[in-house]
This record gives structure tokens, C-alpha cells and sequence, in this order.
């Protein structure tokens, strides 16, 4: 009797890994791709958001890709990163709709970057965050994309590498030359 | 002094940089889109397989209304199909009634379900 009135000690919750909860999902379970989603859109957010510098459509490209990925998740290959394969299909969105901007406006290089975000404005702004976000808002978007995915992805070289689709020297190349323009910017 | 070393200011506020947060409600708009999605009432390969069949069949009427005498052919064998399955005669209209009716009566009967047991 006692035993069974009495109450099981707290445990901390198990932390469940992507490739447990990916099996969950296929199972039926929703719960698990919510925890998926939790624990992921944050990150493709910010990838969307710095790629296409506008929040609706960022916003709109993180639902894309979620959904995408809710849909293949069954080819999903066990033992792959499941960060590198959401960044990737994510980037990809965002290149198909920086190509139709490109298309519709016919610029170059589409640039819905804040117009104050020159060195002067820069060194005007208190807040590192701010500034540092401004000025990789300023990159052009292949920097932009290889120093989000080095803060996003945790400097993982391979990783930011499959997702842009680059060689590793590219990626590094890449990478030297975004931070030189970033510390041009943010510290003259 | 190397590369590194170059850039280890920029790495510490890089490091340093929280996400910015989504907006609120697109979590919810992810759910919406994916696990929550109402399945479409038909899929594609059905659909496909209706339109065949529906293309098919307005084909085949096509033919047999442009047939000539077409609506006397129609007429003949219907009768003819009607006198084959004896269908001309009131008794057996009337049993097809009854077994019509009493077939739609025991599919509105309702039984007790076996004695379920819940598994913990």
C-alpha cells in the first residue's frame, strides 16, 4: 500500500534527439514535430530573415520550409543533421524568392537593406546587437548567408558548406571576406 | 598572429548576437500548415481516375446519342432488360421492394460491441 501511494521522485525530462522525434512524427505522433518546430524555427527564422531582409517574407519562407520538410521527412536519411537539411531547404526557398524579386525588379542585386546602415549611421547606433545586425543586413548575399549560417550553425565549416552548396574553400573564402566588410563597418 | 586572432572582436559579438524572435503566431502558422492540415477530401490520382472515368463516359454517350435512332434503341432495350429480369411483373417488383427495404432496415440496426479492453 505504501509503495503504492507513494510518488515517484522528479526526474528531469529526457532530452530526446532529432532522429527519435523524426520517428515519432512518422509514427503520427504531432507532438513531436512541434518540439521539432520549437526547437528549430527560431533558427530558420533568422536565416530567412537575414537571406531576404524583409520579416513577412521570411516568415512566410520559414512556413514554406517547414512544411517541406514535414513532407519529405520520411526521406529523411537517419544519421544526417536535420539543422543542416531544414537550413537547406530554407536557403533554397530563400534563393527562389530572391531570384523572383530579381526578376520582378530586374535589379542586380536586391537590396531591402536599412538605407542609414552606412559606417557613419553604424558607428551612431549604441547597440552592438543592432549594429552588427545592420551590418550583415548590408552584406551582399552570399557573405550575408555563409555569416548567418557560421552564428547559426555554430562555425561548423562542413555543415554551412552542404547547406549553401559551396566547396569548403569557397565557404572560407567567403567567410574571410564577410568578416573584413563587417569589421570595416563596425569598427573604422 | 593569425586570421583568427584578426577577427576575435567580430567573434565575440558574433557570439554574442542573440536570434532575433519570430514573430508570434508562427509557430502556430507552421502547425496549421503541416501536422494540422486537413487532408484534401480527394487526391490527385483520384481525381485523375474520376476525370478518366467522367471523359469516358460522356464519350460513350456521345456515341450512343449520336447513333442513328438512337432514342428507339434506348427505349427497345430497356424494355428488353426489364422483361429479363422480370421486372414487368407486379409480384416481383413488389419482393425486390421487400428485400430492398428489409436490407436498409437491418443496416440501421446497432449492436452491443465486444467487451474492449483497455491496454495501459
Amino acid at each position: 500500500m505504501a509503495a503504492a501511494l507513494a510518488v515517484d521522485p522528479p526526474v528531469a525530462a529526457p532530452v530526446v534527439d532529432d532522429q527519435a522525434l523524426i520517428s515519432a512524427v512518422l509514427a503520427g505522433r504531432s507532438d513531436a514535430f512541434e518540439e521539432i518546430v520549437i526547437r528549430y524555427e527560431r533558427a530558420v527564422y533568422n536565416l530567412a530573415v537575414r537571406t531576404l531582409r524583409d520579416s513577412t517574407e521570411a516568415q512566410d519562407a520559414t512556413q514554406e520550409a517547414f512544411f517541406k520538410a514535414y513532407r519529405a521527412l520520411g526521406s529523411f536519411r537517419p544519421g544526417a543533421k536535420f539543422s543542416t537539411w531544414i537550413f537547406t531547404i530554407c536557403y533554397r526557398l530563400c534563393c527562389d524568392r530572391l531570384a523572383k524579386r530579381k526578376r520582378f525588379s530586374g535589379d542586380e542585386l536586391p537590396d531591402r537593406a536599412d538605407p542609414s546602415a552606412g559606417p557613419a549611421a553604424l558607428a551612431e547606433r549604441n547597440d552592438e546587437a543592432l549594429r552588427l545586425r545592420a551590418a550583415i543586413d548590408a552584406l551582399p548575399e552570399k557573405y550575408r548567408a555563409v555569416i548567418t549560417l557560421y552564428h547559426l550553425q555554430g562555425r561548423q565549416y562542413e555543415e554551412i558548406a552542404s547547406v549553401l552548396n559551396l566547396p569548403l574553400g569557397t565557404v572560407k573564402t567567403h567567410l574571410f571576406r564577410a568578416k573584413e566588410q563587417l569589421r570595416k563597418a563596425l569598427m573604422p | 598572429m593569425t586570421h583568427d586572432d584578426d577577427f576575435a572582436d567580430l567573434d565575440r559579438m558574433l557570439a554574442a548576437l542573440p536570434l532575433e524572435e519570430p514573430p508570434a503566431g508562427l509557430r502556430a502558422r507552421i502547425m496549421t500548415a503541416t501536422v494540422f492540415r486537413p487532408e484534401p477530401a480527394v487526391r490527385p490520382w483520384e481525381t485523375w481516375l474520376i476525370g478518366t472515368f467522367v471523359g469516358l463516359a460522356a464519350w460513350l454517350a456521345w456515341l450512343l446519342a449520336s447513333a442513328p435512332n438512337a432514342g428507339e434503341r434506348f427505349v427497345d432495350t430497356t424494355n428488353r432488360l426489364i422483361e429479363a429480369g422480370g421486372l414487368n411483373s407486379l409480384t416481383t417488383v413488389l419482393w425486390v421492394g421487400v428485400g430492398i427495404s428489409a436490407a436498409w432496415w437491418i443496416s440501421q440496426l446497432t449492436f452491443p460491441s465486444a467487451r474492449r479492453i483497455r491496454i495501459r
